[in-house]
């Protein structure tokens, strides 16, 4: 409520000059009476800073948001490729799986890190083993498609037996 | 990523910092199925993914080929209650997790918050993925 009094007396000098300024007792007692009202509920007035925080850093970027679709889109690829795997198995989709699981795989475990991993440099820590893994295991999975059977071949004769 | 991160860092920081001690959280809090369902939803997936990439390390380190170490196994001669027992340990994380991530996307477009609907989904789930690995196990 401070706040917003002191931008709207501000946005006041950028109109009409410092005159008036002086003049715009009805702003101060209102404001005295709301910022009161504030002191009585402390924590409100931590809702109202950390709200306009949050306005001025929603001017930066969206990355998480846009992490946060491409994660959802990579788990419906991920489902559609079940019944693909099934009924059309070979090297097009087993490439394709060994990527999109990789990926899944490697966005989830990121979140169990964020969730349980504090302190900067144990996440950073934390993460670069993480790449490390992931790399590993894509590459891992890659070579057993191009040396191997295949990840739907492998699956077919484990399930065989 | 940006301002949530940081606050996050900061709580931590100053927590760990003053030496403060975790409240009792998941020891004293009573257990519900939409909670048991959701860490086993997080093991399954650790679990998964762990067995993914053990797979595609072995398959960079060791040095026969996949159909010959599937041999070996045959070659134990195991019985059929396990390698049935194996089919289901290994059919019912996938199941469950991929019914429980049906679940999630679910509740990603906005639906099915209310509480017995998060109970009727749950033991949805629980269901089909209990029927679908046991239905895998005679294939």
């Amino acid at each position: 409520m401070i706040i917003m009094a002191a931008v709207a007396r501000l946005s006041c000098v950028c109109r009409r000059g410092i005159k008036p300024l002086l003049y715009q007792s009805t702003l101060l007692p209102r404001a005295l009476v709301a910022s009161h009202k504030y002191q009585d509920h402390p924590y409100m007035l931590t809702a109202r800073i950390h709200a306009s925080q949050a306005l001025n850093a929603s001017s930066g970027s969206k990355a998480a948001s846009l992490h946060w679709t491409a994660e959802r889109a990579v788990s419906v690829l991920l489902l559609a490729m079940g019944p693909v795997a099934y009924f059309n198995p070979g090297p097009f989709i087993d490439y394709s799986l060994a990527a999109a699981l990789t990926l899944h795989g490697h966005w989830g475990l990121g979140q169990v890190l964020t969730d349980y991993v504090h302190g900067d440099t144990k996440i950073k820590i934390a993460n670069a083993g993480l790449f490390l893994l992931s790399t590993v295991t894509f590459a891992g999975l890659c070579y057993f498609n191009y040396n191997d059977v295949g990840i739907c071949k492998a699956v077919a004769l484990l399930w065989s037996k | 990523f940006t301002f949530t991160k940081e606050e996050m860092n900061k709580f931590w920081a100053k927590n760990a910092q003053l030496n403060r001690p975790m409240s009792p959280h998941i020891t004293i809090y009573k257990w519900s199925v939409p909670m048991m369902m959701s860490i086993t939803h997080r093991g399954t997936g650790v679990g998964l993914s762990g067995a993914i990439s053990a797979v595609a390390l072995a398959a960079l380190v060791l040095p026969g080929s996949y159909p010959y170490y599937l041999d070996m196994i045959h070659s134990l001669y195991l019985g059929p209650c396990l390698i049935a027992l194996a089919k289901f340990g290994i059919a019912f994380p996938v199941s469950f997790h991929t019914l429980n991530g049906v679940r999630h996307l679910y509740w990603d477009i906005g639906k099915g918050f209310k509480i017995p609907q998060v109970y009727k989904t749950g033991y949805t789930v629980i269901g089909l993925s209990i029927l679908t690995s046991a239905a895998l196990m005679f294939i």
